[in-house]
């Protein structure tokens, strides 16, 4: 098990030195901050002195290399705009994101899990397409089409949320439920399809011709076998805690990690974007590692098949 | 209808203070609203510093909180008018003397004096410690912004822009505490509008001064505007408080909240929901569908912007001027105008404007729609259909696509093959690589003199010639002579032949229509826009029906 780990960490770290390489040298290579950060109106030999304060005229391996040198350090350099250090700008946005994409997610495992669950025990049925039908709705209507017709309903017709900002607590409910319903529509029909993979198999049969009780059949035989590929996408919503709002914190103007990330980049302000990989990276890297961790504990063979090596 | 938490505490701790205050200050409870603006941003650089701030949304955000001693009339045609200085007067063809009005109160209680007007204007500020006053070249301390965060360093861009606006300023000195005046290198008519510009705001010399850092100051700047600032979070809010010693009479809102919604379709939401009161950066196409509500409206106001599309003479297709002649005679722009801005903006006399006053040249026009000529032009210039690139950057200016496709669609009548390239930054857009020929680009007139748009823009000194995609030597004659001549007949004589090298002779660009800005409102609110991106609150222009 602890090779297993090791493995999985090491794989975790060159990914995360993957994201961070790619994402500079595509980023330096796709614009110029001192004409976005300055204007293009601005003088030209403020534009020369503000790419040499930045040291954005060296040639780019050398920026490489004063960055990571520096990363290494804990540095990760400072916003080109306010001149704040990316790190703190990306942490103090990190809980207002969290605000909404935490009970989001709980709305997701919630409503997505359960819905999954029932469709396929009672397959076919009125219940079932229901289920599904309102499953392929959520999944495919994009994110900021929905944020719309919900701000359209509840803000504009009915006067009962606010439809942006975040001033009081209800600013929140609209972009949770957003985030939640698209997400436990997906989750729905993952859970739907493993649990009737699992219900096919012929240990359920076994079971069931035994004489267990249907309901133990589903418990203890059926859900933690259907388990392990609802928990891949389950491990791939909680990575993206941090990164998964950027269009709904743009429609609700919601000062998270996703807006910070979109101003960055419109700016071609490095530092801050790179930041902001970085922690999506983390946070989806993290994510990853425990659902292998999961996996193992969830499902024996795996376990057992790491140990006899 | 929403309770906001705010609200209901504000309301509850204005009951609880109602009761413990005497019974004369009951009579005089403040039942001034506070209203609400969304923007697309507040400031695109995180500072409330103009001379670092050089956008519309900037212009916009301080005309709340800044003053300069000139103003622009906000309300009519941006004329010059009286601001913190009551009068001024010419000494000299280089001096310009200004009487300071007494009374004004900063936002942290101190006197504007002829003190605070020169700290305004000095090397700590806005020059740099390395400003040499002798040189014309602009000089730059190697700082970054980080730097000015721990310390009082200016970021190189703020003596920049301090040097464009004020290229050959020697000193701004105090003769008494109400008089200052501005002495320039040379003798320039452009001093009184440098004075009314933006950047030339005064602020106050204690407040500067006991900020620990630069950005503390670009966060909290004070100045004299009918509005302080009490809450900055870049791209989320700026909360204003009214600046009760205002000396313009009594601000009639008591707080403004001006708010970052970056998409249109929220800000219009969030208005029809009763969540803003203002809505600004409204695009045309979505006029109708807000004035539909019988509860809101639309005000447009043109601003002292002209929408171009420019040339880059050195691209083999460009070089034969007639070429350029015809692109500008392909373009029917009134139909531009009627089709995409819904008749809500207009064709100008080329890139002037009226508030030019003496300087504008009457009877100029742009370039009549004739295609027939467009087709004469090419066939003269032994035009053979060769690709000509546009290089387009995606909507960075409103309509800009769907212009571009119209104006493709004009070219393309009279034999013009051009074909779009798209770009996604301004870098790209810039790169000379043989292959620039056609861009969009916009002009604005910061002052009420073609130095400050024209000159500026397609001179020597200009980014257009600083790129090299075009230059004239008698242009470039001119705006040197330009700077330096006071007789204003010989000044329009100069300009009008400006327009005529360069609009026409040998085009650098040519206008297309003036830009407009648009806010949707509530109704109830009686409030005028400005043709201009500042809006003004003040107690004249704000009235709830």
């Amino acid at each position: 098990m602890l090779s297993f780990i090791a493995s999985r960490l090491a794989r975790a770290a060159l990914t995360i030195v993957f994201v961070v390489t790619f994402a500079f040298v595509v980023l330096r290579l796709s614009g110029d901050p001192a004409m976005l950060i300055m204007s293009v109106d601005a003088p030209p030999e403020a534009i020369v002195a503000f790419r040499k304060a930045w040291g954005l005229d060296e040639p780019i391996w050398q920026q490489y290399l004063a960055y990571a040198a520096k990363a290494l350090t804990g540095d990760f350099g400072n916003s080109m705009r306010d001149g704040r250090p990316a790190i703190e700008l990306v942490l103090e946005r990190v809980p207002m994101t969290l605000a909404i994409t935490l009970p989001a997610f709980l709305i997701k495992i919630c409503l997505g899990i359960p819905a999954g669950i029932f469709a396929a025990l009672y397959r076919n049925s009125a219940l079932d397409r229901l289920t599904m039908m309102v499953s392929v709705a959520g999944f495919t209507v994009p994110s900021f089409v929905l944020a719309l017709v919900l701000v359209l309903v509840f803000s504009v017709q009915l006067g009962w949320l606010p439809s942006s900002g975040n001033d009081h607590w209800q600013s929140a409910i609209l972009p949770i439920i957003t985030l939640g319903l698209s997400g436990a529509a997906i989750l729905a029909r993952f859970t739907r399809s493993a649990m009737l993979e699992v219900l096919g198999q012929p240990y359920i049969r076994t079971a069931s011709a035994k004489g267990v009780p249907w309901h133990r059949v589903v418990r203890g035989h059926a859900l933690p076998n259907a388990a392990i590929p609802t928990v891949t996408i389950v491990g791939f919503m909680i990575g993206s805690l941090i990164a998964g709002a950027v269009v709904v914190e743009s429609v609700f103007a919601w000062p998270g990690v996703g807006r910070l990330l979109v101003s960055a980049v419109s700016n071609r302000d490095l530092a801050v974007v790179q930041a902001v990989l970085l922690a999506i990276a983390l946070s989806m890297v993290a994510a990853n590692l425990v659902v292998d961790i999961a996996y193992g504990w969830l499902d024996p063979r795996l376990r057992r098949g790491r140990a006899q090596h | 209808m929403l309770i906001h938490r705010r609200h209901f505490l504000a309301g509850t701790g204005a009951a609880a203070g109602a009761l413990a205050l005497p019974r004369f200050a009951i009579g005089q409870a403040d039942n001034r609203p506070t209203i609400t603006i969304a923007v697309q941003q507040i400031s695109n650089s995180a500072s409330l510093e103009p001379l670092r701030e050089q956008s519309n949304v900037g212009e916009r955000t301080f005309s709340f909180i800044y003053e300069g001693l000139i103003m622009r009339n906000l309300l009519s045609q941006m004329e010059t008018i009286p601001g913190l200085a009551e009068s001024w007067k010419r000494i000299d063809g280089r001096t310009v003397e200004l009487s300071l009005r007494k009374g004004v109160k900063f936002h942290n209680g101190d006197e504007m004096t002829a003190d605070d007007v020169v700290f305004t204007f000095s090397r700590e500020r806005m020059f740099g410690p390395d400003y040499d006053i002798g040189s014309s070249k602009t000089l730059f301390a190697n700082v970054l912004i980080r730097d000015s965060v721990e310390g009082k360093a200016l970021p190189p861009e703020v003596m920049a822009v301090a040097k464009r606006a004020w290229p050959a300023l020697e000193k701004v000195e105090a003769i008494d505490k109400y008089t200052v005046r501005f002495v320039n290198r040379t003798p320039d008519v452009t001093m009184e509008g440098r004075i009314a510009r933006y950047g030339s705001e005064i602020i106050s010399r204690r407040a500067y001064e006991e900020a620990k850092t630069w950005l503390d100051w670009a966060r909290k700047p004070v100045s004299t505007g009918p509005y302080k600032v009490r809450d900055f979070k870049p791209d989320q809010e700026l909360v204003l408080d009214a600046h009760e010693d205002y000396w313009n009479g009594r601000p009639p809102v008591k707080t403004v909240r001006i708010v970052v919604v970056p998409e249109v379709a929220s800000r219009i939401n969030g208005l029809l929901s009763g969540q803003f009161d203002f809505a600004c950066d409204m695009p045309p196409d979505q006029i109708p569908g807000i004035e539909k509500n019988a509860r809101f409206e639309v005000q447009g106001g043109l601003i002292a912007n002209h929408r171009l599309t420019v040339f880059d003479k050195n691209h083999a297709q460009l070089k034969d001027p007639r070429v350029r002649q015809a692109f500008t005679h392909a373009i029917d722009r009134q139909a531009i105008v009627d089709s995409l801005w819904a008749g809500r903006t207009r064709v100008p006399a080329g890139l002037q404007w009226e508030f030019y006053g003496p300087m504008f040249v009457e009877g100029w026009t742009v370039p009549e729609f004739n295609p027939q000529k467009a087709k004469d032009l090419l066939k003269q210039a032994g035009y053979k259909g060769d690709p000509i690139p546009y290089r387009l950057i995606s909507n960075y200016y409103t309509n800009q696509n769907s212009t571009a496709q119209v104006l493709l669609e004009m070219w393309r009548q009279v034999g013009l093959n051009v074909h779009i390239d798209m770009k996604e930054n301004w870098q790209q857009i810039f790169e000379n690589n043989g292959q620039r020929a056609v861009r969009d680009w916009s002009n604005s007139a910061p002052f009420t003199d073609p130095i400050s748009s024209i000159v500026n823009q397609h001179g020597p000194q200009g980014q257009q010639q600083q790129a090299q995609e075009w230059s004239n030597e008698e242009m470039n004659r001119l705006s040197i002579a330009m700077e330096t001549e006071t007789d204003m007949p010989k000044r329009k004589a100069m300009f009008k032949r400006m327009l005529e090298i360069c609009e026409r002779e040998d085009p650098a660009y040519t206008v297309l229509h003036q830009n407009a800005t648009f806010t949707a409102k509530r109704k109830d609110i009686k409030w005028k826009s400005a043709p201009a991106f500042a809006m003004d609150f003040r107690h004249y222009n704000f009235q709830r029906v």
